[in-house]
């Protein structure tokens, strides 16, 4: 999980990692998948949450889910699987 | 609560700041303590000197890098004339003398709460080493010098670029062979040898402020961040951060070497990797930021030195933020003249 279950995040997408010190700004779509990802849910259960509250294309929910996934792994904020 | 009366150097808040305006705030702001607090300047202009809201008083001490016998007197002439329970000093030059005489000074009366001669020793720039092994963290490479020949053999070992670092004071980083040398012989100049050559190591800077009570626990500790640092290097900007193998490498330290009295790691991170970069021998001049995060540190020092009840498991949050600014204080010049003529004010 590296990092990711100490992140601070606030409502209007600030991010705060307290192990690093370092602070990132997201947006609505990165909040909720941070905020999923922090409760355990999967990429797919994830994915799923963005087709039913921005109404997309199901591949495409999963391929921005997973491309945020790899962002975070870039920052260290989640650790290779 | 009876009131304690303590000297602190390093009041030159100025932009190279020392450490004791911001510990000189901490015990006043400390609920448990009563303290009078007297500052110990080098120059007329410290501005520690004029800011009366903290120091109560002030006076003019001789340089400490001579002769021992006239620093002593002035810091008994201080004692009769307006008491003097404990000494904090913070300026590493004059480490040496207040731990080579802490027990005199204690005869006298007059406390301190410092490391030994061979914890000072353990501690210094030729030595970090053996000190990060004991930490169980790494360290950059690091050469010894003491003439031009070595510090070429040095710079070819290490290969460039590299830190030419004075023993206490000054680092500059050199990029070529010549840059080295220009900079090796500014550094002896100034602060005379050895030199210190170090690898170039990159990460996020990060520090910890601690105390030790010099039985092998700590008496609280903050990490924190840089943010941002002026031209100097010195921290302008910075946030707390709770990196648990910085902090548990810094509860080793202090475990390890048994270190009595404050200190400064300044570490460079990647990721999990942790590299020493320094250990200062005393608290740093951020040291207030601790205090405004809840972790009074000269509190628990002159706690300590008192044998009071120390503030047990001192804790902070990560995510605090630490603003330095600048600030014009006017003052009437009947205070510069009392410094300038009669050294005390």
């Amino acid at each position: 999980m590296g990092h990711l279950q100490q992140l601070a995040l606030s409502d209007d997408g600030f991010v705060f990692d307290p192990t690093s010190g370092q602070s990132f700004t997201v947006s609505d779509t990165g909040l909720l998948i941070l905020k999923e990802l922090k409760q355990g849910r999967t990429t797919d259960q994830i994915a799923q949450s963005l087709v039913e509250l921005y109404e997309v294309d199901p591949d495409e929910a999963r391929q921005d889910t997973l491309d945020f996934v790899m962002h975070l792994k870039s920052h260290r904020l989640m650790k290779e699987a | 609560m009876t009131e304690l009366t303590i000297g602190i150097s390093g009041i030159n808040a100025i932009d190279n700041p020392g450490p004791g305006v911001g510990i000189a705030r901490s015990l006043k702001e400390d609920p448990d303590l009563s303290v009078k607090t007297i500052g110990f300047s080098y120059d007329a202009l410290e501005p520690g000197m004029y800011m009366d809201w903290l120091i109560d008083r002030a006076f003019i001490l001789p340089y400490p890098s001579g002769e021992s016998e006239g620093y002593l007197e002035r810091l008994h002439q201080i004692q009769t004339s307006c008491g003097l329970d404990m000494v904090i000093p913070n300026l590493d030059v004059e480490l040496p003398l207040y731990i080579k005489y802490q027990d005199t000074l204690a005869q006298q009366g007059i406390k301190t709460f410092l490391p030994s001669l061979e914890q000072f020793r353990l501690r210094g720039k030729d030595r970090l080493d053996a000190m990060a092994d004991l930490m169980g963290i790494g360290c950059p490479q690091t050469e010894i010098v003491g003439s031009s020949e070595e510090l070429t053999r040095a710079v070819d070992k290490i290969g460039l670029p590299v830190m030419i670092k004075g023993l206490y004071y000054k680092a500059n980083r050199a990029y070529t062979m010549q840059e080295a040398h220009a900079n090796y012989t500014e550094i002896v100049s100034e602060w005379g040898y050895p030199v210190i050559v170090q690898q170039v190591v990159t990460g996020e800077e990060m520090n910890v402020v601690g105390v030790g009570d010099g039985q092998g626990h700590s008496l609280g500790l903050v990490g924190i961040k840089k943010l941002s640092v002026t031209a100097l290097g010195k921290i302008w900007n910075g946030v707390t951060v709770k990196h648990s193998g910085m902090l548990n490498a810094a509860r080793k330290f202090v475990e390890q070497t048994e270190w009595r009295g404050g200190y400064e790691l300044e570490c460079l991170v990647d990721g999990d990797e942790i590299i020493l970069i320094e250990i200062n021998p005393r608290l740093p001049a951020w040291s207030y930021f601790a205090t405004g995060v809840g972790v009074n540190l000269p509190g628990q020092l002159v706690r300590k030195a008192f044998d009071l009840p120390v503030t047990a498991s001192l804790d902070y949050e990560a995510g605090k933020m630490f603003i330095r600014y600048t600030y014009e204080l006017v003052t009437d010049m009947a205070r510069f003249q009392n410094i300038s003529m009669r050294g005390e004010i």
